[in-house]
Parts: structure tokens; C-alpha cells; sequence
């Protein structure tokens, strides 16, 4: 009797995933009640999630990637060839799509509305370090090329490249970040660029717009980097297959994503 | 811990792994490099009126946006129909930027010294 339980018991594991995530959601609405309400509520929300993903993160970090049902069989069966997962990271870009054109929109409405002869934006160079980010672009660029053949890996089953490219993307990232905390230190407390003045008599929104939107693009790659030590680590235990690998191609889609992004901010905001 | 089962029921790739090999990642990357470099070269020519710099340069990006999103995204590869999502997603920012810029009539950045 007792081993019948056992055993159903597993089975529901095995169909049902696991009941983390819902933890986690709790925990982003908690959160971002209290950001809104109260700090003690802020930091309840921030455990609650954090609980969740350390939870989610130790049943999943041993495991091969598993088939969705439900919802995400029936939208399998109606749209064959990219699994509902892949379609579901898809959609969630499409979100973040519109969400950096919101943050860049408001950045250049900014600067078409209060950008005047004596009180001038910033030309390229004047103010940014455009040599050095150049450099940490094409070490972005390096790390989408490292993640596609983490990937390309993995396909043929290759365990020792895919744990290879799989850290060298994680270092490349964590060296862009590195990057970008070395040049907001300067451009704040040496330069003098900060959320409500500039140098050179230059906009003083020039500050808060470039703050907004390297920011919060570094706010991604971070997310980005942790999601690769997640990777990391299920690569190294075992986690990954040649069969069952579509977690590092739906990580690697985000992070070209910010990749993409980047390539956008670059031009958007130091070149022009 | 993996089962029979779960292998059995595991979700199809969509990349065969004989064709994998053969694409050209590689060449996308030197690609996206040497494009990186004439950004930097093109955005220092002070000769360049403002508006032919800021067109050649945002064509240059989505240049390489578009390489990583066909390549390293996969949709080159992928059924045809999911390139509805990020396309839906750029038609909105189309429309955005269209209402911004009608909206600031110019575009007023400050020349190189």
C-alpha cells in the first residue's frame, strides 16, 4: 500500500513538474507590492522569491529538460515544429522588445524636446568612452558566438565543448559587466556625468537617459549571466543530453536577445 | 532522473544534429565584428552630414541585428510563422517611432567638433 503511494507519488512528479514556480510568482507579487506599499513587504517578496528559486533550481539542476502538457501540449499540437516552450521565450522577447523601445522612445524624446545650441546633447566621444565599450561589444559578440556553439555542442553531443563554450559565455558576460560597473563608477564620481548633471555644459538629462537605458540593459545581462551559471552548473552535473538540450537554445535565445539589444544601445547611444 | 518514459515522450529538436555543424556561425561573427569597426570609424567622420551619419549607422546596427536574429536566433531556421512574433512586436515599435519623430518634426544632435 504504502509502496503503491510511493510510487503514484513519483508519477505525479514526473507529470506535474514542479510547484516552485508558483512560489516564485507569489514572491514577484509580494515584491512588487511592497515596492509600492512598504519596504518590510519588499524584502518578505524578495525571500519568498528567492526561496522559490533556489527550491526550483535543486529539483530541476539534476534532472533532463521534461515535456510540458496541458496548455503547452494542445499549443504543440496546433503549431508543429517549435515547441511551446520555444514559443513561449519568443513571445516573453516580444514583450522585451517593446519594453526597451518604451526605455530608448523616452531616452530620444528627451533629447528631440530639450536638446538646445547652449544647452547641447553630448557628441559621441565627448563624454563616453567609445574605444573601450567598442572593445566590450565585440567581447558581447564573442559570447553569442561561444553560446550558438554551446548549442551547436550539444547537438552532435558533445559534453566537453558544450561545458567549454557554455563558461567561456559566462565569463565573456561576467567581463562586460565588469566593464560597465568600471565605467558607471567613473562617469559618476569622476566624471561628473550623474542622474541630474553633466560635464562640458553639456543636457543634464544626458545623465539619467544613459543611466536608464545602459542600465537597465545591464540589469538583463546580469539575469543573462545567472541563467548561464544555472546552465553551467546542469551541464557539469549531468543535466544536458544530445536527446533533451532545449534549455541552452531557449537561454541562448535570450541571450542574443541582449545581445541584439546592444547592438542597438551602442549605436543609439554612443555613436550618435 | 531520467526514465524510459520521459525519453520516450522527451521534446523533438528542431535542428538535426548532421546540419548543425555546417552553418555558419563563424562567418556571422567576423561578420558582426568587421561591421562593429566601420561603426566606430564611420562615427568619427565629422565631414558626414548628422542625418547621413545616423542613417548609415542604424542601418549598420540593424545590420547586425538582424544577422544574430537569423543565425544565432535561429529564425533562418525555423518555421516561417514565427517570425509573426518579433515582427508583430517591431510594427508597434515602428509605430512608435513614427509618432515620436512626427511629433519632434527634426533631429537635433550636435555636430563633431
Amino acid at each position: 500500500m504504502a509502496e503503491a503511494r510511493v510510487r503514484r507519488h513519483r508519477e505525479v512528479n514526473v507529470h506535474h513538474g514542479t510547484p516552485w514556480p508558483f512560489v516564485i510568482a507569489l514572491g514577484a507579487a509580494v515584491g512588487y507590492v511592497g515596492l509600492l506599499v512598504s519596504m518590510p513587504m519588499l524584502v518578505l517578496g524578495v525571500l519568498v522569491f528567492a526561496v522559490g528559486a533556489i527550491g526550483w533550481l535543486r529539483d530541476d539542476v539534476h534532472t533532463v529538460p521534461k515535456p510540458f502538457y496541458g496548455v503547452g501540449a494542445a499549443l504543440e499540437s496546433r503549431l508543429p515544429q517549435v515547441s511551446a516552450r520555444k514559443l513561449a521565450v519568443w513571445l516573453f522577447l516580444a514583450t522585451e522588445v517593446m519594453f526597451f523601445s518604451a526605455i530608448i522612445g523616452a531616452s530620444w524624446t528627451l533629447r528631440f524636446r530639450t536638446s538646445t545650441p547652449t544647452n547641447p546633447w553630448a557628441y559621441s566621444g565627448q563624454i563616453l568612452n567609445v574605444p573601450g565599450t567598442a572593445f566590450v561589444t565585440f567581447i558581447l559578440i564573442c559570447s553569442s558566438l561561444t553560446m550558438v556553439e554551446a548549442l551547436a555542442a550539444i547537438e552532435r553531443g558533445d559534453q566537453k565543448r558544450l561545458r567549454i563554450f557554455l563558461l567561456a559565455t559566462m565569463l565573456l558576460g561576467i567581463t562586460f559587466l565588469a566593464f560597465q560597473a568600471n565605467e558607471f563608477y567613473h562617469l559618476y564620481f569622476a566624471d561628473g556625468l550623474t542622474f541630474s548633471s553633466a560635464p562640458y555644459g553639456v543636457n543634464p538629462l544626458y545623465g539619467p537617459t544613459f543611466f536608464a537605458q545602459t542600465g537597465t540593459h545591464g540589469a538583463h545581462v546580469t539575469a543573462g549571466v545567472l541563467a548561464l551559471a544555472y546552465l553551467n552548473i546542469k551541464a557539469w552535473k549531468g543535466g544536458l543530453t544530445k536527446e533533451n538540450h532545449e534549455t541552452v537554445e531557449l537561454i541562448g535565445l535570450y541571450w542574443h536577445f541582449v545581445d541584439v539589444v546592444w547592438i542597438f544601445l551602442f549605436t543609439l547611444v554612443y555613436l550618435i | 532522473m531520467s526514465t524510459a518514459a520521459e525519453a520516450a515522450t522527451a521534446i523533438p529538436v528542431a535542428a538535426p544534429a548532421e546540419t548543425a555543424h555546417k552553418r555558419p556561425y563563424v562567418y556571422v561573427f567576423i561578420a558582426l565584428a568587421v561591421i562593429t569597426a566601420i561603426e566606430v570609424y564611420v562615427a568619427g567622420l565629422s565631414y558626414l552630414a548628422n542625418l547621413d551619419r545616423i542613417s548609415i549607422l542604424v542601418l549598420m546596427a540593424t545590420t547586425k541585428a538582424s544577422l544574430v536574429a537569423a543565425y544565432y536566433m535561429h529564425l533562418k531556421y525555423e518555421p516561417r510563422w514565427i517570425m509573426l512574433i518579433p515582427f508583430g512586436a517591431l510594427a508597434l515599435v515602428f509605430v512608435l517611432v513614427a509618432a515620436l519623430t512626427a511629433a519632434a518634426g527634426t533631429v537635433p544632435t550636435t555636430p563633431l567638433p
